[in-house]
């Protein structure tokens, strides 16, 4: 059973969000690691990248398959971890610590479309 | 159509993930895609291959039968010997890649891809007529194991098989039982480590099986079984190798005998200039997947991946790549395209990872 932590927030592709204020951290789910395997390269946008909410701002790659990571929300990049670029691992190892970017936030409203972790957690038992 | 191995409740019990593969049900993994890897270098691992198909071949001619259908020599080579060789049409181009087992020179047996049996078998039938030989596709009585790492033999030897196993030569094969569906077992594989590839009925497949798992041994799916042979340095039927290249385009060279004095394929192939060139590549950074676009140092395509992983044993992006003869140079720096963003690639003319076979 992959780990979920009650205060996020989720989006279908596996994704999480942390808000403080008006920046969100981004980062892949319990249940993403887990089906992915071994992640041995991730690749992240750069600092003052524009997002839009829902498009690709990098990919995780197993030793068999390339994932794009979708963007939660519409905002600038604000920072990226080099620690999940360099040691790709830390992600396996606990995804919730390993967060992957960090945005200016553009539009609150968009964090409503986000789940839950109670309906998240029911996504992953039906998508599992 | 989906079909199923004779093993594939065995594969689900034991958690694999299973995937879609010329038509078949088959695990691409099961817990781990690097521990399996790993064990198959290490120690032993087993691999359900049995989608494969196997020709039967018999009769006075099927020798000559064979011999005249591929590139490789089958005529001289000794009896129990197993012989890979491209299946060409007449202009060269590759209809397959695949194993003859000469277990006489009246009885051979082929071993092809899974997603070309239909396409080899009516190839071959249709020049079988001026032979003196019967073609039979058996490849619904057949379930094939591939058993392989350097413990391969330690392990089979110490199993209860009904019959003694050889310690026999690389690319050679003994048989098993002599039924109307023999066991054979050859000295074969695809991961570039000691091992058997066992063919033979269901039912005794299925026991070997479970005792292979109560020995303690690995089941491994078909995604470590790629990453494996790409870092030993095998081709592909679908990747490397298809319809739009010959031998002298993918490396295969060595396995167009041109001292034959004939086969399907001799004329175009004695006045064939390679179009194209299969190279290898190792990344320091970014890993290399199909159909990623190569350049030159001055931004020029110059081909493309025609496979491409993470090396479990390397911790490096390899691939084989298919360039453009005429804008490649050797000396040249090669850049792969990823995403937009470019990786510096280094060639290769050894395999990644030196197998450990005999």
């Amino acid at each position: 059973m992959a780990k979920v932590i009650e205060e996020l927030k989720y989006t279908e592709d596996h994704e999480w969000v942390s808000v403080e204020n008006d920046i969100a951290t981004i980062g892949i789910t319990d249940f993403a690691q887990s089906s992915l395997g071994d992640i041995v390269f991730v690749e992240l946008p750069e600092e003052g990248d524009e997002l839009a909410a829902s498009s690709s701002f990098g990919v995780v790659e197993s030793i068999k398959s390339v994932s794009d990571l979708n963007s939660p929300i519409t905002g600038i990049v604000t920072e990226k971890n080099t620690t999940a670029e360099d040691t790709p691992e830390a992600l396996n190892e606990d995804a919730f610590s390993a967060w992957l970017i960090k945005i200016k936030i553009s539009d609150p409203a968009e964090l409503d479309n986000l789940m839950d972790s109670k309906a998240y957690a029911e996504y992953c038992e039906a998508s599992s | 159509m989906s079909l199923k191995t004779s093993l594939f409740e065995e594969h689900v019990s034991l958690g694999a993930k299973i995937v879609e593969f010329a038509d078949w049900q088959m695990p691409i993994q099961y817990k781990n895609l690097k521990e399996e890897v790993i064990a198959v270098r290490d120690s032993v691992g087993v691999f359900d291959v049995s989608h494969m198909g196997e020709f039967f071949i018999e009769g006075k001619q099927a020798l000559d039968f064979v011999d005249h259908l591929v590139t490789n020599d089958i005529k001289n080579a000794e009896i129990s010997k197993a012989i890979y060789s491209p299946l060409c049409r007449e202009d060269g181009t590759i209809i397959d890649d695949l194993i003859v087992y000469k277990i006489s020179n009246e009885k051979l047996m082929i071993c092809v891809n899974a997603s070309n049996i239909k396409k080899d078998f009516d190839w071959m039938n249709s020049h079988l007529s001026s032979f003196d030989c019967t073609l039979i596709n058996r490849s619904d009585d057949f379930s094939l194991l591939a058993i392989q790492g350097p413990k391969t033999f330690e392990t089979l030897s110490q199993l209860d098989l009904n019959f003694q196993i050889e310690d026999n030569d690389y690319y050679s094969i003994q048989i098993g039982s002599d039924d109307k569906t023999p066991i054979l077992l050859a000295r074969t594989g695809y991961t570039g480590e000691d091992g058997f590839e066992v063919f033979g009925p269901h039912e005794f497949i299925k026991a070997l099986w479970k005792q292979l798992m109560d020995a303690g041994v690995k089941p491994c799916g078909l995604g470590a079984r790629d990453v494996l042979r790409l870092e030993v340095g095998y081709p592909l039927y679908g990747n490397e190798l298809d319809e739009t290249v010959t031998p002298l385009d993918t490396g295969l060279k060595w396995t167009v005998k041109m001292s034959k004095p004939s086969f399907i394929g001799k004329q175009a192939l004695q006045d064939y200039q390679a179009k194209t060139q299969s190279i290898k590549l190792i990344l320091d950074k970014g890993i290399p997947r199909e159909g990623y676009v190569i350049e030159n140092s001055q931004a020029q395509e110059i081909g493309t991946i025609t496979s491409g992983t993470m090396s479990v044993c390397l911790k490096k992006g390899i691939a084989f790549a298919r360039v453009d003869k005429n804008l490649y140079g050797p000396e040249e720096e090669i850049i792969v395209n990823i995403r937009g963003k470019k990786y510096s690639a280094t060639r290769t003319k050894k395999p990644f990872v030196a197998g450990g076979h005999k």
